[in-house]
């Protein structure tokens, strides 16, 4: 049985005004224990929204549109936000968020935040001791001053200490499934290493073992994931295995996206940043057709109205009536 | 030096800032009545000077012209005097210092209308009706204000468009409006409360039943007319503070990870009240200002009625006594919100460390 | 800039707040024009609200409808001055600051951050007090201007500061514009709507106070004001006799004008902060 599983997940928000937009449109996949997944996009493509669903955590103006979201074969879509809260987050599905300075509360101490997560998923039986040891524990697995920063509030402590602060404390209660949202951004190169490394030895140690890794740096991605899924609009219009979605990419879209990318990968030709004529449509007013249509360099005449499927491709999923 | 102590650090540097403003309170306390055609020394000169037949109250004037350092006097005390037989002025540079030496001393000078009643006696009267009526209810429409704000900022729905209107409305009503508005309706047309006065007049202030029982009645009007009305004002503000905090990143992640939901409005309440009491800090001025005016509504037996008094019958010494302390009161709260402040926010003191 | 404008013509707080506020501007402009306003001793003192006087009379027997139409008239004169004066001062000095740096700016902090904390109010005692002859409500409305001026001085060099670094300003004045222009063109324009809901509230804070040291019986000395009708009304003996007509309309006038100010200064908020939407 998947570890994971989405099933024709949509998710919309309601505005001010009851317009509604269709923020994630039909989503699914199925991850297997062990199994990393990378999803990429440029901003605004729906990835932190799918994020919440993925949780089952639906903050107005955020609802479920239709779609189910499956942990270890449990659903999570006809539960109570308050049995979400307690028995879902942080313990079976857990998340690392990026800009981790922001994330943690100014006010409070990295200990106390820590325990706050141990206190809230264990009815509080826990004493103060007891959860402190088991921080202390855990955080000498980080290689860092554990007492001082377990003390310190997170001004004191430097971008790659706060990062690596956050990842402790998301999996402090062994979540089967982590999704980390961009956790490298806004860090120095020699910092995202260090935070990459603690990751995967976290995954080692199986602390957990099935990841969704998502960042708009594809190449990145190539390291760290098994397979990719590229989002564009609120739909994933290519899923496959990394080195089919990197280095032999078939959507319009993933194509563009590879050469729009500054990379230092050797072996590709173009290091050459190419954008993207064009805006993302409106989410608001779905098109009928092709979403990627009114960007893309090759679309015929029946793209922009012509629904769209997910279909196999050369071993993989692209969601291009046209692609071979 | 200091290094190893930050807190230390930060409270003789917000001290020293304050003593500075503190100079520049008594300057100003000093110097701007003197602005006006119809200053202060000139209407006591005006007085000493003329129209004074009895010996008595010449010197009376007299004293107190070199009480406040208004006459030249040479080395024995006595007071210099022109050809016409008056009083020489002494300059505004002199007489600045001697007020500044005076204030120090804790001394404000006589009561000009209330004459011999030293100023400070007066206000000794006063204070403590003034305390206690500000006091509390400057902090306890601080507390229920900021904590109905959160809650609405939390909740909104319902809770949120019942309560805001409300709250802006009240926030939006002067001080005054309102305290007259309470008198009208439940002391003078209803006559359920006592409209005017600190205790039932037939009273003598003393520690007895009567008088507390008296004074109790006496307070709740207004209590509740500045209470109300501050309530509104930081119920406002917190739930603008409260909906601004709920979008941070910090709150996203604490409901990723399934904290509890008391702790993390405990988590908006504690950081939102942060600017909240940084604001309580540069309003105070305004409030105990409108506090002041709401006791002359009253006609409370506080500081508010003894500027209004001393308005009325031109009291200089007074208006100024009042004035300066006002003044130091609001400087003495200001800086105790700092100091909380900096122990309850690890970033003020970080910035300030970084800033120096 | 256009868009923000929908925006706040579609949010039904700001067409109240500004309605009430136009209604009491047109109503200080025009009624003159409808009413015979007298304001001669014409009836006997408090006299109860009847067919010809309809608030009644003040303690002196003048037409409290002709009283709070001049009040009106003169709160909002004061209003405006105040704003007009605290926010062209405060806006001035505080982008000056914000963008220059340099010794303007920290005497500007230095003289803002000591009237943050002195009490705006202790000042105007001791101003008013001393002008016991002459106080017009020009003078008053002078005064309050230039007492309350920091507090906008303050607001405006904190968003100064902060624009100061954005992109298209830093182009410009690389590409060699001269400082007023850079003013003028990039960040006025920037600050227009945060420096409106600013004049509003010194407006508010204008008309507030003017009523307040009015109050205490250090008001206007050449004319009528909304303050100076409520200190007749609690000095004569209106109030404590329970004659509502002698201070109830102008409390109730003065809440209006403040309460419309302030919902417009929590719309606009609204409209420019999304977060406080919903």
């Amino acid at each position: 049985m998947p570890t994971f599983e989405v099933d024709h997940l949509s998710l919309h928000y309601l505005t001010r005004f009851g317009e509604k937009i269709q923020a994630v449109s039909d989503v699914s996949f199925t991850m297997e224990q062990g199994e990393i997944l990378g999803i990429a996009g440029e901003s605004g493509c729906g990835k932190s929204t799918l994020v919440n669903g993925l949780m089952g955590l639906f903050i107005p103006p955020l609802y479920p549109t239709s779609g189910d979201v499956r942990v270890g074969g449990e659903s999570l879509m006809k539960r109570t936000p308050q049995d979400i809260r307690k028995n879902v987050l942080s313990q079976k599905v857990s998340m690392i968020p990026q800009g981790a300075f922001n994330a943690l509360n100014p006010t409070r101490k990295i200990k106390d935040i820590a325990a706050d997560v141990i206190a809230s998923h264990t009815g509080g039986h826990t004493s103060k001791k007891d959860i402190e040891a088991r921080l202390r524990e855990r955080f000498d697995l980080f290689g860092m001053d554990t007492e001082r920063v377990l003390n310190a509030f997170p001004i004191q402590l430097t971008a790659g200490e706060r990062q690596r602060s956050v990842i402790g404390i998301s999996t402090l209660l062994n979540p089967q499934m982590v999704i980390a949202d961009e956790p490298t951004s806004a860090l120095d190169v020699t910092t995202q290493k260090v935070v990459i490394r603690m990751i995967f030895d976290l995954l080692e140690k199986g602390i957990f073992n099935t990841m969704i890794f998502i960042t708009h740096e594809l190449p990145l991605l190539r390291h760290v994931a098994n397979n990719i899924a590229i989002m564009y609009a609120g739909e994933f219009v290519e899923k496959g295995t990394n080195e089919q979605v990197v280095f032999d990419p078939r959507h319009p879209y993933t194509q563009a996206l590879m050469g729009s990318m500054l990379s230092a990968e050797p072996g590709q030709k173009s290091r050459k940043p190419v954008s993207i004529e064009g805006a993302p449509p409106s989410l608001a007013k779905v098109p009928p057709g092709c979403r990627f249509a009114a960007r893309c360099p090759v679309a015929r005449a029946d793209c922009k109205t012509q629904k769209q499927e997910l279909r196999m491709v050369a071993g993989r999923l692209v969601r291009c009536n046209y692609a071979e | 030096m200091l290094k190893q102590y930050p807190t230390a650090r930060y409270i003789l540097h917000r001290g020293g800032w304050y003593f500075l403003t503190f100079l520049v309170a008594v300057t100003i306390n000093f110097f701007l009545p003197r602005l006006g055609a119809s200053n202060p020394v000139d209407i006591i000169m005006g007085k000493a000077g003329s129209g004074l037949d009895t010996e008595a109250a010449r010197e009376k004037e007299e004293s107190y012209l070199k009480e406040f350092g208004l006459v030249q006097v040479d080395a024995t005390g006595t007071i210099l005097r022109g050809p016409d037989g008056k009083p020489l002025k002494s300059s505004n540079v002199s007489q600045f210092f001697n007020y500044v030496k005076m204030c120090f001393q804790g001394d404000f000078g006589t009561s000009f209308q209330k004459y011999p009643k030293k100023v400070t006696t007066i206000i000794a009267e006063a204070v403590p009706w003034t305390l206690a009526l500000q006091l509390p209810t400057i902090m306890f429409g601080w507390i229920v204000g900021n904590v109905l704000g959160a809650l609405a900022a939390y909740r909104r729905g319902v809770f949120d468009r019942v309560f805001f209107p409300l709250a802006l409305l009240l926030s939006a009503v002067p001080f005054f409006a309102f305290g007259m508005l309470l008198v009208y309706v439940c002391a003078i047309k209803n006559g359920w409360l006592p409209a005017m006065g600190g205790y039932a007049g037939d009273l003598v202030p003393g520690f007895n039943f009567d008088f507390f029982k008296s004074a109790g009645y006496h307070y709740i009007l207004p209590f509740f007319s500045i209470f109300l009305i501050l309530a509104g004002g930081q119920a406002i503000g917190m739930r603008s503070m409260g909906i601004y905090e709920l979008g941070t990143d910090y709150i996203k992640y604490a409901k990723w990870l399934g904290i509890k939901e008391n702790k993390i409005l405990l988590y908006l309440f504690r950081n939102a009240m942060l600017p909240q009491l940084t604001g309580l800090a540069l309003s105070l001025g305004g409030m105990i200002g409108g506090a002041l005016i709401t006791e002359m509504i009253f006609s409370y037996p506080g500081l508010g009625m003894a500027i209004l008094s001393a308005i009325q019958g031109q009291d200089y010494p007074m208006i100024q006594g009042c004035t300066l302390l006002v003044t130091i009161s609001v400087l003495i709260a200001n800086f105790t919100v700092d100091i909380l402040i900096g122990f309850l926010d690890p970033r003020v003191k970080a910035g300030q460390m970084g800033g120096n | 800039m256009t868009k923000l404008l929908k925006n706040l013509l579609k949010s039904p707080s700001f067409i109240i707040g500004m309605g009430l506020f136009l209604l009491t501007i047109g109503g200080a402009l025009l009624l003159p024009f409808f009413y015979h306003v007298n304001l001669g001793l014409q009836a006997s003192s408090y006299a109860s609200p009847n067919g010809k006087f309809l608030l009644g009379c003040d303690h002196l027997g003048r037409d409290m409808v002709s009283m709070l139409i001049e009040g009106l008239r003169s709160s909002l004169y004061v209003g405006l001055l105040t704003g007009v004066i605290a926010t062209t001062l405060g806006t001035a000095l505080g982008i000056y600051g914000g963008f220059k740096g340099g010794w303007m700016d920290d005497f500007v902090n230095l003289v803002t951050n000591l009237f943050l904390v002195i009490p705006s109010f202790v000042v105007l005692i001791l101003i008013s007090s001393s002008l016991s002859k002459g106080r017009s409500l020009t003078l008053i409305g002078l005064i309050i201007g230039l007492t309350t001026w920091t507090w906008s001085a303050r607001a405006v060099r904190a968003q100064a500061a902060s624009l100061k670094s954005r992109d298209h300003i830093a182009l410009a004045r690389i590409n060699g514009a001269n400082t007023f222009r850079v003013l003028t063109l990039h960040i006025l324009p920037y600050l227009a709507s945060y420096v409106f809901m600013i004049f509003i509230l010194q407006v508010a804070s204008g008309i507030l106070s003017e009523a307040a040291i009015s109050m205490i019986g250090l008001g206007p000395l050449d004319t009528v004001s909304l303050g100076t009708i409520l200190n007749d009304a609690k000095n004569q003996g209106g109030f404590g006799d329970g004659m509502w007509w002698a201070f109830m309309p102008a409390t109730v006038i003065i809440t209006v004008l403040v309460f419309a100010l302030y919902i417009i200064n929590t719309s606009m908020e609204g409209v420019f902060n999304p977060r406080l939407r919903k």
